[in-house]
Order: structure tokens, then sequence, then C-alpha cells
């Protein structure tokens, strides 16, 4: 018998993989401008709060404002896959104003370094019980000849 | 409003008590806060408790019906609250709101907590695009102590705070702790203990992140005729206040931030802190200590910084002069803090307040702050919740 594995987001709607690349769904207020990731029915700044918001894209630059490594294991109902390795988790400031935060891609986070550009990525977290993938969104570190703005 | 005095404070020590049910840890904190006061059980006119996230309350966060029922019920009104590790805090204000609105004479606020063992683990519902913890913890990958170290790691950045100085943090700690009979963790560290200890998310070790333990505290508050007869030592709150967060702190609360200056700062307890010190008629220069929610050393650093305290990036440099000891010029944590009796999330509000007292009281041995009159005591919690108080002798 033959199973064929695929790769699933690990929630729908919160990224989308476009032509263009991968990128966050996040909303913006028509009235006053703020962003919101994930997606928000209202603008949530208190002297606005309109109901009058659009999806947009957000991504897939930015700037690493700090970082850590995760040593141990998170308890369930956290998933990863056997062994564990320890992984990066940062937060990254995007152009649109959100400081977002994300797992950094694998496989070295070691070389990462506060104020360094970076680039948005849909890859694997862990693999289910078949063998599937199962994406969530990271960052990487942006190769160098990425032009930013 | 009328002035609301603690005529009594009782805590059950810090630890883990795998045979020992949590209603009999807060029957004795309450016991020993009863009888700190002088107040007789049928004398509680009202309970204040905080509701547990992990134990007891029948599932259902009902504490402080569980501790009534579990003492003998008197018929008073019970209220339990929930405000994440900021629970305490609120209990205490509710308990103080009661008092000072002239509801209650006297009022018993409690608070206990049994914790799982290990790092905690969190809610969430899966695939549930709008659960901001889901998305954070099982999407993000982020736990507790990774958000704690991404803070610290920044202000490395931002401030040149060394390994050597997070360290320093957890080293005081540890001996103003050797003096608590309540602490869990009373033995003194070095520098190089300390900096030994396993990276748990770097750039924290393990004797830099709090840990979880089982504990209970409980205080009796009366209305100020009330205290005039049963004590000579009341200390007074002159402000217990509770504020939730506003957009712009640089931290995400879920998986995103507005940066809208780019600092990292806690507002809901900015708030809280700033309201209690006009409330009080205190600046923050006659605050002689601090019991505040260390469930790291960065927050040791950063938090007086954001209250007013010190200016910002001056921290290291009162901790490495020792103004941070008790006999410093800037007291904090005397009693060793949440890194050395380990967090009972929901009753850490309480036991700061019990703190503070025996500290206005001068009641708190070789870990005495001289002459404390004016304390300041601190919670943040789950929810974008902050809770500030300040005790005066």
């Amino acid at each position: 018998m033959t199973t064929s594995t695929t790769s699933r987001p690990i929630v729908e709607g919160v990224f989308t993989d476009t032509a263009a690349g991968p990128r966050l769904i996040g909303t913006r207020c028509r009235a006053c401008g703020t962003p919101h990731f994930p997606r928000s029915p209202v603008c949530r700044t208190p002297a606005c709060n309109s109901a009058d918001v659009e999806d947009v894209h957000l991504g897939p630059h930015g700037v690493l404002w700090s970082f850590t490594i995760q040593h141990y294991k998170p308890p369930a109902p956290m998933r990863f896959d056997d062994p564990f390795v320890p992984y990066g988790i940062g937060l990254v400031d995007l152009p649109e104003g959100l400081r977002v935060l994300t797992m950094m891609s694998a496989p070295d986070p070691a070389a990462l370094k506060i104020g360094m550009p970076m680039e948005l990525v849909i890859e694997p977290l862990y693999h289910d019980d078949h063998g599937n993938a199962v994406t969530t969104w990271k960052f990487r570190a942006a190769p160098a000849q990425v032009k930013r703005g | 409003m009328r002035d609301v005095a603690i005529v009594g404070v009782g805590m059950h020590p810090w630890g883990k008590f795998d045979d020992k049910p949590l209603t009999l840890m807060c029957r004795e904190a309450v016991g020993a806060a009863l009888s700190d006061a002088g107040v007789a059980w049928n004398e509680i006119e009202a309970i204040s408790a905080g509701s547990s996230r992990f134990s007891g309350g029948f599932g259902w966060g009902l504490n402080g019906n569980e501790i009534a029922m579990d003492i003998g019920l008197t018929g008073v009104p019970v209220y339990n609250l929930s405000a994440g590790c900021a629970t305490g805090g609120s209990a205490l204000s509710v308990g103080h709101m009661l008092v000072a609105s002239g509801q209650a004479d006297t009022v018993l606020v409690v608070a206990g907590e049994k914790m799982p063992r290990g790092f905690l683990p969190t809610s969430g519902s899966e695939g549930d695009a709008t659960d901001l913890q889901y998305l954070q913890w099982a999407c993000a990958g982020m736990t507790g102590p990774a958000f704690w170290a991404m803070l610290t790691h920044r202000r490395m950045v931002d401030y040149g705070t060394t390994e050597q100085q997070l360290a320093r943090v957890a080293v005081k700690a540890h001996k103003n702790a050797a003096h608590n009979p309540n602490a869990r963790y009373r033995q003194e560290f070095t520098l190089e203990d300390v900096l030994n200890s396993a990276v748990v998310s770097y750039p924290l070790r393990l004797y830099e992140v709090c840990p979880v333990s089982d504990g209970a505290a409980a205080v009796v508050l009366c209305s100020a005729e009330e205290a005039r007869k049963r004590t000579t030592k009341p200390v007074w709150i002159a402000a217990s206040v509770v504020a939730t967060g506003q957009p712009g702190d640089g931290i995400p609360r879920g998986v995103s931030a507005l940066t809208t200056d780019g600092r990292a700062h806690h507002s809901e307890v900015t708030a809280a802190v700033r309201k209690a010190f006009a409330t009080a008629g205190v600046a923050p220069s006659d605050v002689d200590l601090v019991e505040l929610q260390d469930n790291t050393v960065y927050y040791e650093l950063a938090f007086p910084e954001e209250w007013g305290l010190c200016e910002p990036g001056q921290a290291e440099w009162l901790l490495e002069r020792g103004e941070t000891e008790p006999t410093g010029k800037m007291p904090i944590n005397p009693s060793g803090g949440f890194l050395c009796f380990g967090e009972a999330t929901t009753a850490m509000g309480v036991f700061e307040v019990c703190e503070l007292a025996w500290q206005l009281r001068g009641e708190a041995g070789a870990r005495q702050v001289p002459d404390a009159k004016v304390a300041l005591g601190q919670t943040i919690g789950l929810g974008a919740n902050g809770t500030a108080v300040i005790l005066k002798r």
C-alpha cells in the first residue's frame, strides 16, 4: 500500500502562499490606517474603533527586533517532530507598523543577530500522524541582495 | 471613601505539597491572618478570593466559596476574582473597595494555588484563527520564558546589560530569601552558580526564571475605626488599583503589536502604578521598598524604569552598587521574590502584601528594610491585567 503525504496550514486565514510569495493575512482600518494581525473585524485603536476594515497582505520583509532560542520542548498541546531540535523564536518589525511574533526558520538560529533584515517563509512546524507536513509562518535571515522598502 | 487598614496577614510557606489539599493550605493561611488580626472567623463580613487557575474551587474558580465551606459557612458574600497572575492583586482591590465603600467593616482577602509541575502549558482552541493563545503558542512556538527572553535580549542590545548583571539579580534574590522562612529556595547562590545553570531560553538561565510552586496567603482588612480597636500597628492601604493595557506597548499580547514608538513597555502595569502614586499622593522617590513580579530577572531591571523609580538604563548601575538590596536606596523584593518562592500564580498579589506588611511593621527580621514607611506591590497577568498597591504604616 502506498500513501501520499501533503502539506496543510496549522490554521486557516492567517498566512498564505501567493504568486508573489508568502504573506501574512491581516486587516487595515480604512478610517485611520491601523494594521492588525491576525485579521480583526474592527479597528482596535480605541479612538477609532471603526468597523470599516479591509484584508491586507503583510510582509514578506522585516527587521529582527529581538529573538531567543527555545532550548526545551514546550508542553502539549504544542507539537514538534521528534527528536526535538531547539528553535529560534523572534519578533520581527514589519514596515507596515507591526511587530510580529514568529518562529525562526531552521537550521541555525545561532546565526541570527538583532537588527538584521528578515524575510517571511511558510515551512513545516511538525508532521502529523500520517506524515503530512503541518505548516506555519516563520522568518529567516534575508539574502543580502534582497532590496527592502 | 473610608480609610482601609491591614490588621492581619498570614502565609502558608511556598513549596511543593503534593499530599496536602489546597483547602488545608488556605485554612492555615487564613488562620494565621485571623490570629495576627485578633479577628474571629465569624467577624469576617465579606470574602474577596482569588480564583485559582490550576487547583480547587470545584473547577469553577470558586475558591472563596470552597474556603468558606471548609472553615464554616457564615452567610457572608464571597467574591471570586480572576485576572491571571494579577488575580491576587485584583482580589485585594475588591476587598479594599468593600471596606472603603462602607459595605463591610472587616474583610478577608485570600488566594491559594497548587501548580502543576514543569513548564506551564497553555489553553487555546485548535485551529481557531481568532484565539490569540493558540496562535501564540501552538502556531508561533512561544512559551513564557521565550517571551521574557526576547525582552531581555533586546535590553542587552539597547542598554548593554550583561549576562553577569542578569545573574546578579538572582544572586541578590537568594541572598534575601535565605532569611525568609516562607521561601521555597533559601540557599544562597554565587554568580557562577547562576551562570552555570542550564540555559532555558537564551539569554535566560534556569535560576533566572521563576519556578512554579504551591502557596497560599491571606490578609484581613478593616475600616479605620475597627483597626484602632484591633491593633497598634495598622498598615494603611493608600491605593489599590487595577488596570488593563492599551495598544502601543511594543509587546505582542497576541502575535503582533503596534510599533508606535519602538519601545517595549507594559501599559497595564504602568497605568496601575501611576494611578496608585496619584491616588496615594506618593512620588516614586517616596517609595521605601518594592515587591514586584519577577517572573524573571528582566523585570527587576525594566519595571523600576517603566514606573519612574529610576532612569531608563540606570537599573544595572543601582543593582551593582547594592542599591536594590534591603539596605540600599531602592530595595526590591526583600522577600526573595518569585525567583525564590516560585510562582503560585493567582496567590502572588496577596503574598506580596503579606511581605510588605511585615516590612512596614518592622517584623521582617534579617531581610528588614530599615525604617520602611511606604511600600509598593505590583502584579501583571494574562489578558493585559495589571495591579498596584501602595501601603503606608
